[in-house]
């Protein structure tokens, strides 16, 4: 306890010199973690949106579906079983039939997957409700990434070719009625929506889905014959390991920022123990053990980081609270309508990358500052008295 | 109110009268023109392609209407190809491999060395009566003949076209145009008869255009070069172990 | 005068070593965090590239337009000529041409009828030339997770995930159906010598490499290729130079809009138009911006704190200077000139040693595999620094300025001193 009281009160006399590492050394604190805050964030923001836009709360796969194989796809395709129909019409889960198409933008042909969802759900964030407008002929909704690569804009007609469950072609022109933009390729590319009930009088497949995507929250009804449930860590295993590789990359550049933190106070140290030697000789004279004097030093050293981090809440807290409220602009997102996911970053801090990146700091600076002290065990009290340092 | 319109349309000249034949009586002649027993053909397929124009020559032992083996002539990276179809079956040769791959499923939709036919219009059976329901709806002229035009509804529901509409030139019981509909009633690709010809007493297309109408191009020329009725094909060519010969 | 304070410096260790030492690390990490950042953040910039677009890209204009569908029938012709061009105007990237095609691949069973089969996407590279750019741009050889690499024609490799459903083993034989340039099926043997795993589970379901001159043959594509990359020979996207290859490539090649050959005359894009990650390219830029901002706020601090601290510990040393006479503006002005020195001095070896970090880390990377479960994956698992102009400055004037506006600073107190007070000072 007197070590603690004896080294705050040194540190606080010190002033200046004291607050300026502890400024520095805060900087490390709120850069940590205002950049895996934002880092989180964006993980997050991108989880939720592909969640949001495709994956729900997990989805029920027609057992012939394999969306890497598209020659599944004529295949995979069955009536909803019961259970699953109940949870639609609860509106906790919707159907979505996918079925192989040709369209024929400027007379070239390129395959498509022709997405039937009802105009009514509210399971995903996919703008289906602009759907619902029939007055110009089947409305289609496509994503920017699939409007830039085919050349079809609002109001555009497109040739769309397919074959019914029999075989039968059958080719209709669709409307385009929106392009949404969305940060989830997995809805855009290559890909035409359309509303479900045309999709199935279409393709003479009523009462039928590919997949069925659960509500987000909505527990799934267990085993369902003909259907295998694919729950989220399945769905977003691509996700994960990039984010994993990434949060690597990441995770080197926090070493560097301590790296700069600790030099400040691996210095700082250094400086004190050699102007200091007066001082310690005068209180190993008094009856301070060797161990104690270290231990002094190295408490004094170590206090930097608490300061610090008391200092890193009172302007890092309303910093981060108020990024984290409006979030951050990112550019060029607002030029087409549709639904916003990548317009703004939120950046999120969960409560263990706080606490962990102060415990982290914490220790790591207690065994920078303890560190230079290492030299005072050889210190003899006669010549430090004299300002010697052996 | 409309059924008086509909009368006077009726009495119009030029318009169908009690003469007119039975769509499916029709149907049925140009079925019994067209097919033979057996016959053996060499045929060139002239593709237009983005870039350039090819020539695919083949030659074809058939033998009704399930059974053929089809051998390419030229060019030279399809020489030695081989085609063998049974009932609904479809297997292709390739010399360089010497592998049979059997034509299923989605292959089935890939287009005969770039043409704009697909496998699948090859495994069609070719017996319209089977398959359509066929009315007389007027009379018209195609390649300079008098034609009846029929409308062909699709009796069965596995079937690539919904419905079809038929130009059959009325003295020779000879298809001289077509074209294939969507279910939608949109026309997806056209026929057209450019040459018939007076073979072993039937008449028979020996040059037609067959187009792709929602693609871009100019469609593919077909050209019978000659053709042999009623001769005796060989079991032996009608099997799998034919195409390794 | 300078050589004095050289010399006061050099034999005062303690004066001259931990400021200096200070300066060089703060310094350091800048230069090198600024490249490092860099090359973090366009890992997806830089598997594009090497997967996808390289940094400029050649194909025909019809191509261009629907390069996602891989319409082979629209491929460029006369590669061998366009190639010999683009080697000898842009030297300063390396060229090479690729095909990426769809087909089934057919397993045979004993009796040469199949017994699998599996859609796969294929990519065809340069596997087998002895100087293949691919060596520097697309090494599969790293990320063959059994069996080895191509080494003669005739022989592919395929995702892990794709050998397992098919049940093939290397040095199976595995037979590529898909369509030549002209439309017609192409049927072609290889031997699967080899599987790849590609960190993305559509990948290594699907994919399959070759050989791109073994697929010139099977797509009946002769002299012909989808595309042409163009990577820069540094690994490092230079977005104006890449504008400037592209634009005088297009001039060369302005094709007459009306003329019927237009549609097949080569265009080059870049990787930023041929992506579609351009608002990513934008918006992590200003990422980098908010980055490398926090992180040389925080070496300024501590490298002005290094410079406090650096001059506060010579007060006793300041005071028998101005004791024994000498002018309070001479001692500051030589304390001034000091750390200025030490700034200089500590700032130019930083940015020298971080330079040397960053470009050995720009050409060989940092393999986050090994420190990861997945250590075989092709796709971005290796993270380079990336040098920029910036990275030349970033930490130099910032080294300098902290360093001598903490002394600025610290000086000031020498004037507060009283010339009278001195020795009682000292004596304590």
């Amino acid at each position: 306890m007197l070590t603690l009281t004896l080294a705050l009160r040194n540190l606080l006399h010190a002033g200046l010199r004291t607050w300026l590492n502890v400024v520095a050394l805060s900087f490390s604190f709120v850069a940590i973690i205002f950049l895996q805050g934002f880092y989180d964030g964006l993980n997050e923001q991108v989880e939720r949106a592909t969640v949001a836009a495709l994956y729900g709360g997990g989805q029920y796969w027609h057992s012939s579906y394999d969306p890497y194989d598209p020659l599944t796809l004529d295949d995979a395709h069955g009536v909803i079983p019961a259970p699953l129909d109940s949870l639609i019409a609860h509106r906790q889960a919707t159907p979505i039939l996918i079925r192989p198409a040709t369209i024929y933008p400027q007379g070239r042909f390129r395959s498509v997957l022709l997405k039937g969802i009802d105009p009514d759900q509210t399971v995903l964030s996919i703008p289906s409700a602009l759907l619902k407008d029939r007055s110009h002929g089947i409305p289609a909704i496509i994503g920017s990434r699939m409007a830039h690569s085919t050349g079809l804009q609002k109001g555009d007609m497109v040739t769309v070719q397919w074959r019914d469950v029999h075989g039968t072609f059958d080719a209709r022109d669709v409307v385009i009625a929106e392009v949404f933009r969305s940060t989830v390729q997995d809805i855009d590319n290559e890909q035409i929506w359309i509303p479900l009930d045309e999709l199935r009088r279409f393709t003479r497949t009523p009462d039928e889905a590919t997949i069925v995507v659960l509500g987000q929250r909505v527990a799934p009804p267990g085993s369902v014959g003909g259907w295998d449930f694919r729950d989220l860590s399945f769905l977003l295993r691509d996700l994960h390991t990039l984010v994993r590789m990434k949060s690597v990359g990441a995770s080197i550049l926090y070493l560097l920022l301590l790296f700069l933190a600790m030099l400040a106070i691996f210095d700082t140290q250094v400086l004190s123990i050699w102007r200091r030697r007066k001082e310690m000789g005068t209180l190993m004279a008094l009856g301070m053990t060797r161990g104690g004097v270290i231990r002094l030093f190295t408490t004094e050293g170590a206090l930097h980081s608490i300061l610090a981090a008391l200092v890193a809440a009172m302007y890092g807290i309303p910093l981060m609270a108020f990024v984290a409220n409006t979030g951050f602009a990112l550019p060029n997102a607002a030029d087409t309508m549709g639904f916003a996911i990548g317009e703004k970053l939120f950046p999120v801090y969960s409560p263990s990358l706080v606490v962990g990146t102060t415990v982290l700091v914490c220790l790591v600076t207690t065994i920078v500052s303890f560190l230079p002290t290492r030299r005072i065990a050889h210190l003899k009290p006669t010549d430090a008295l004299r300002g010697k340092l052996s | 109110m409309i059924r008086p319109i509909f009368l006077a349309l009726a009495f119009l000249p030029g318009t169908l009268s009690s003469q007119t034949p039975n769509g499916d009586e029709i149907l049925k002649r140009v079925d019994e023109n067209m097919f033979s027993r057996t016959r053996i053909v060499t045929s060139r397929m002239v593709i237009h392609g983005p870039r350039e124009m090819r020539t695919v020559e083949s030659k074809s032992w058939q033998r009704g209407t399930n059974e053929s083996y089809t051998e390419f002539l030229a060019p030279a990276r399809e020489r030695g190809i081989k085609m063998l179809k049974l009932k609904d079956m479809l297997w292709e040769y390739s010399p360089s491999t010497d592998r049979i791959i059997m034509i299923s499923g989605h292959l089935l939709r890939q287009s005969v060395m770039g043409s704009d036919l697909s496998y699948e219009d090859m495994m069609d059976d070719p017996h319209l009566p089977h398959l359509y329901a066929a009315t007389v709806v007027r009379r018209d002229t195609a390649a300079g003949r008098e034609c009846w035009v029929l409308d062909l509804t699709a009796k069965t529901e596995d079937i690539a076209y919904d419905h079809r509409r038929l130009w059959v030139d009325e003295a020779r019981d000879v298809v001289l145009k077509e074209n294939l509909y969507a279910k939608s009633g949109r026309l997806l690709k056209t026929v057209d008869v450019r040459e018939v010809r007076r073979i072993q007493n039937r008449w028979m297309a020996t040059s037609v255009l067959y187009k792709d109408v929602l693609k871009e191009g100019e469609g593919t020329e077909f050209y019978l070069d000659t053709i042999t009725l009623d001769v005796p094909i060989p079991d032996y060519l009608l099997s799998k172990a034919a195409l390794r010969r | 005068m300078i050589r004095f304070l050289l010399n006061g410096l050099l034999r005062d260790r303690s004066r001259s070593l931990f400021p200096l030492l200070t300066v060089f690390f703060g310094v350091l990490l800048t230069v090198f965090l600024q490249a490092w950042i860099n090359g973090a953040i366009t890992s997806v910039v830089d598997s594009t590239a090497r997967y996808r677009t390289g940094h400029v890209l050649v194909m025909t204009r019809a191509y261009a337009k629907e390069a996602d569908q891989m319409p082979i029938d629209l491929a460029l012709l006369g590669v061998d000529t366009l190639m010999t061009g683009l080697r000898h105007d842009d030297p300063d990237l390396l060229w090479t041409p690729r095909i990426s095609f769809g087909g089934l691949l057919d397993i045979p069973d004993e009796h040469h009828e199949t017994r699998a089969q599996a859609p796969v996407r294929g990519m065809a590279v340069d596997l087998l030339s002895p100087d293949s750019p691919e060596r520097t741009i697309l090494d599969v050889r790293d990320a063959v997770v059994r069996g080895r690499a191509p080494v003669r024609h005739g022989e592919i490799l395929v995702g892990e995930d794709l050998a397992e459903r098919l049940q093939i083993q290397p040095g199976d034989t595995a037979t590529l159906i898909s369509s030549t340039m002209y439309g017609s099926m192409s049927i072609t043997n290889f031997v699967v010598v080899g599987t790849l795993r590609f960190g993305i589970v559509a990948m290594d379901k699907g994919t399959l490499v070759a050989d791109v001159a073994d697929i010139q043959q099977a797509l009946d594509m002769a002299d012909g290729a989808g595309e042409i990359i163009g990577f820069f020979r540094d690994g490092v996207y230079h977005e104006e130079r890449a504008n400037a290859v592209a634009a005088g490539f297009n001039q060369r090649f302005a094709a007459v809009p009306s003329s019927p050959t237009a549609a097949f005359a080569p265009v080059m894009g870049t990787l930023r138009t041929q992506s579609g990650l351009s608002d990513y390219l934008d918006y992590i830029d200003a990422f980098s911006v908010v980055i490398v901002g926090v992180f040389l706020v925080a070496m300024f601090v501590v490298l002005w704190n290094a410079g406090l601290t650096g001059s506060l510990r010579r007060y006793g040393e300041l005071g028998v200077r101005l004791a024994v006479g000498e002018d309070k503006t001479h001692v500051y002005l030589t304390l001034l000139a000091e750390s200025l020195l030490i700034g200089v001095i500590g700032s130019a070896a930083g940015t020298l040693a971080g330079l040397t970090v960053a470009y050995y880390l720009q050409i060989h990377g940092f393999n986050i595999g090994t420190i990861m479960k997945d250590s075989t994956m092709l796709i971005p698992n290796i993270v380079r620094a990336r040098v920029t102009p910036l990275t030349f400055v970033i930490g130099f004037l910032p080294g300098v300025l902290a360093t001598l506006s903490g002394t600025a600073l610290s000086g000031i107190g020498i004037y507060k001193r009283q010339t009278s007070q001195l020795f009682k000072e000292l004596e304590s």
